[in-house]
């Protein structure tokens, strides 16, 4: 038991999402890439995916979902989280300007720098700043306008990276309660960080006084390298997440959400902990990979959609750049998102 | 080796049965790069056969692979 676990932690009382009103489709793809409908559904389980028009920066998607956060709460927060890894400037964070826009006063507000992990970061961070008593109410939002850092001309992550966000209220509670954040897993290897990175743009390439090359300025992806280490880090993460829950393993998980990456990853990696297909939740086909929003907008999704209530076991994992990854499990609470 | 092979490519890959021959290419039984992957995770779980997706991805034929996998059984 964690010392949070003996007194009091965070609970969850409310989430939103929101996704930004433009949709793309396979076939819209094909027409500025060499792939069809079939290659992408096959390989990555995607049929369409959100995605923001000129213009709208990450703070606008995460305005959007941290209200209905709050309204799904009915409250309001005295610190804002932000996991993003595609923030509206490189400086300052983008959280003081998402908690001014929601009229929240001088609150706590930073960014969280965590790829694809980016919400259990957050959730964990978040949890911590209740646990010491340093807020009562957390906003947690993940939001990535993904896209804005994707080359439209390749082929591997335009098919699969999207926009959105999604958002969490935590408030303080007692561990024995649904919604109770416990234990989260967490883990890192930087040895691996060129697995997943975008090259330029930051201080090691402008020091350096040599102008970025081409298509350095975006995102880039180690495909095969990426799958083999996902599966293995979500499996034995989640693992881990069960076990300091309590639980006798994954098995025991009455819902399975992992940061929906790539279909076939998801699948691996339930197969490989042992839960049933009707256990796992799933939004890729509809919103494609949205970065650090993909939880909570799966979760505020299917709870929305009746597929996640009140009372479900959840077990929850992810994987991205760093490399990072977590996990963890929890009792659903009774929440109605907005 | 073969059976073995086309076992694993039929049950955990979901190849088409009567595809898998031996000079059938990973193209010809559509097994693309992130599959392989795959196939290198399951030939090492459930047979413990060490053989990397490059090494996977040189062989030019599901009989190349399943050679590959004989040499790998023998050497342990």
């Amino acid at each position: 038991m964690s010392g949070a676990a003996a007194g009091r932690t965070a609970v969850i009382a409310g989430l939103g999402c929101h996704l930004p009103p433009d949709v793309v489709t396979n076939e819209d793809l094909t027409r500025r890439l060499d792939t069809s409908d079939e290659w992408i559904r096959s390989r990555t389980g995607i049929a369409t995916r959100h995605v923001v028009d000129p213009g709208t920066a990450t703070s606008d998607l995460a305005v959007e979902a941290g209200r209905r956060a709050l309204d799904s709460a009915g409250c309001e927060a005295d610190a804002v989280v932000l996991a993003t890894t595609t923030p509206d400037q490189p400086c300052p964070a983008t959280a003081p300007a998402v908690a001014a826009r929601l009229g929240l006063g001088p609150v706590a507000a930073f960014d969280v720098s965590a790829v694809c992990s980016g919400f259990l970061y957050g959730l964990a961070t978040a949890t911590g700043l209740i646990a010491s008593g340093t807020a009562e109410r957390v906003l947690l939002i993940a939001a990535d306008a993904f896209t804005t850092i994707i080359d439209p001309a390749d082929r591997g992550t335009a098919v699969i990276f999207a926009d959105g966000a999604g958002a969490v209220v935590l408030r303080a509670g007692d561990p024995a309660e649904p919604g109770a954040i416990g234990p989260v897993v967490l883990g890192s290897d930087g040895g691996l960080s060129r697995l997943i990175e975008v090259p330029a743009g930051g201080s090691r390439q402008r020091s350096s006084g040599v102008a970025p090359a081409p298509g350095e300025e975006f995102f880039r992806m180690a495909g095969r390298e990426v799958y083999r280490h996902a599966v293995d880090r979500m499996t034995a993460s989640s693992r881990q997440a069960a076990e300091a829950a309590g639980w006798a393993g994954p098995q025991d998980a009455d819902r399975f959400a992992a940061h929906q990456a790539n279909a076939r990853i998801l699948a691996t990696v339930a197969d490989d902990l042992g839960i049933a297909p009707e256990r796992r939740l799933s939004n890729i086909e509809r919103v494609g990979n949205t970065g650090a929003a993909s939880l909570p907008v799966l979760l505020a999704q299917s709870a929305a959609e009746g597929t996640l209530t009140a009372g479900h076991r959840l077990l929850l994992t992810a994987f991205g750049g760093g490399l990072s990854w977590g996990a963890t499990a929890l009792v659903w609470p009774d929440v109605k998102p907005v | 080796m073969f059976e073995v092979l086309k076992e694993m490519l039929v049950s955990k890959l979901k190849v088409t049965p009567s595809s898998v021959v031996p000079d059938a290419t990973r193209d010809d039984i559509d097994l693309d790069s992130l599959a392989v992957v795959e196939l290198s995770m399951v030939l090492e779980k459930e047979l413990g056969l060490a053989i990397s997706d490059d090494e996977l991805l040189e062989a030019a034929t599901v009989g190349d692979m399943a050679r590959l996998m004989e040499e790998r059984s023998t050497a342990a």
